[in-house]
């Protein structure tokens, strides 16, 4: 054996490793006659032995008890927070599968109640209405309770649910609304509307009433339909009248009507 | 999964102390604090101290062992027996966790790489530690010269010479060839000497290297 090879071999040798006999001898011989070698081997064995006393030192050494009780909660949390998520999406797919349902049977009610809304005007144009000059009569179509809100600011006007105008402009000859009528003959009434023609706002003239836009209903002072020429009386100068105002599809006002109830025994 | 198949009923016949680390952890991941509580005490101080000798920092190596752990519980169902045994599976987690500490925090690593050639001399005006030190003191040498070998030969000498693990199990770990770990080790142990071994005032004065002598009888 030469000493490159015993520098091989020699790691394993301090280490006390398995070799075979014969190369185990022969690294043996070797260091009997080679002093470099012998050093390099006694060198080995110290570290070796430095190692092995290193190990031994840190062999007691191990992780706080706090990290394992940090541990074991974690352990425990995940036991728990495992089964959740399935719950929650089951929940979730329940909840969207209601509302889901909802929407349909929504749809469905909202569908008939058009078609059914559609077909009552024609019923009900025959029907006896008083009808005023300069006004035509509207039986109110809307169930919904009015959803008011403020124009402008100063001023108090309501809105109600936007209508399309071709619509509207219809509801202004004929009566509306045959499920509310049929509710208010219940209750020995029926209340209608009194409305005024559509006076133009600003340059608009009736063609241009033909556009297309939407009619929003309004709250106003009474004092202001002093503003459109018509009289006021002045006893009932504070009150607010009812109006529709007719938005075009810029967004501007065209024109407007005014609205009474009258209540019909 | 049937009530035969279920883990609980499948080992229920031994001791839980009498399990192997598969079936421990099989047992865990269906739920069993004890077996996981088991498991732990069983594995955790040798992740512990790989985690401290590559890292040389306690709070590093806490981490790295909770990591480690934490990882068992949430994936440990990676874990593949064909491919060897729970604990290499466990010191290659730690191993990974270490080496990310040290990409993410270069101040744990106690020595950097290109200092590996470098003579490590903890006590130049001392005698050399492998001759007459104390053997507190050479411990502490030891424990510096592995700490300031570079990654890839401290590894094998933490796993190899301290942990005392096999080359097959060091190359599981390493996820290289038992030969890559045979020679890194070869070549960590001469680091090792080198560092340890007092520097000759001769030497440390000129700045001549020192021709080896090296006889071929």
């Amino acid at each position: 054996m030469n000493c490159q090879k015993f520098e091989s071999v020699a790691g394993e040798f301090a280490r006390g490793q398995m070799m075979e006999a014969e190369l185990r001898s022969e690294a043996i011989a070797h260091t009997s006659g080679c002093a470099t070698c012998a050093s390099l081997l006694r060198d080995e064995e110290l570290l070796m032995r430095g190692l092995r006393s290193l190990a031994a030192d840190m062999s007691s050494l191990e992780a706080s008890s706090s990290s394992e009780a940090r541990l074991l909660n974690a352990f425990r949390q995940r036991q728990v927070v495992v089964p959740l998520p399935v719950s929650r999406t089951n929940r979730a797919i329940w909840l969207t599968a209601v509302a889901a349902l909802f929407l349909l049977v929504f749809s469905l009610v909202a569908f008939r109640w058009r078609d059914s809304s559609n077909e009552t005007p024609a019923q009900q144009v025959t029907a006896p209405q008083p009808v005023q000059r300069d006004e035509t009569v509207a039986v109110d179509k809307n169930p919904e309770p009015e959803s008011q809100k403020e124009i402008g600011p100063g001023e108090s006007h309501k809105r109600t649910p936007r209508r399309n105008l071709s619509n509207s402009l219809a509801f202004n000859a004929r009566a509306k609304g045959s499920r509310n009528r049929n509710s208010n003959v219940a209750a020995n009434h029926v209340s209608s509307e009194v409305a005024t023609d559509f006076l133009p706002l600003g340059y608009m003239n009736a063609t241009t009433f033909q556009d297309g836009g939407q009619i929003v209903r309004v709250e106003l002072p009474r004092a202001r339909l002093a503003s459109f020429g018509i009289p006021v009386n002045m006893d009932r100068f504070n009150e607010r009248v009812k109006a529709d105002i007719l938005v075009s599809v810029d967004g501007t006002a065209r024109a407007i009507r005014f609205v009474q109830e009258k209540r019909l025994e | 999964m049937t009530g035969k198949d279920r883990p609980g009923r499948q080992f229920s016949m031994k001791p839980k102390s009498d399990l192997t680390d598969s079936e421990l952890l099989c047992l865990m991941l269906s739920g069993d604090e004890d077996a996981f509580s088991l498991l732990y005490r069983r594995r955790q101080g040798g992740i512990y101290r790989f985690a401290l000798q590559m890292s040389g920092s306690q709070q590093v190596a806490e981490d790295v062992t909770q990591d480690v752990f934490i990882f068992l519980i949430k994936d440990g169902h990676v874990f593949d027996a064909t491919k060897g045994s729970l604990s290499s599976f466990l010191f290659g987690v730690a191993r990974n966790y270490v080496l990310r500490r040290f990409r993410g925090d270069q101040s744990t690593v106690p020595f950097a790489d290109d200092e590996d050639d470098q003579p490590f001399d903890p006590m130049c005006d001392e005698p050399g530690p492998l001759d007459d030190l104390t053997r507190a003191e050479t411990i502490e040498n030891v424990r510096r010269a592995v700490l300031s070998l570079p990654e890839r030969y401290r590894e094998v000498v933490v796993l190899c010479e301290l942990q005392e693990l096999s080359y097959v199990e060091t190359a599981e770990i390493l996820g290289c060839a038992i030969g890559t770990v045979r020679s890194r080790l070869h070549r960590a142990r001469a680091l090792l000497l080198a560092k340890l071994k007092p520097v000759p005032e001769s030497v440390e004065q000129s700045s001549a290297g020192v021709e080896t002598v090296r006889c071929f009888a």
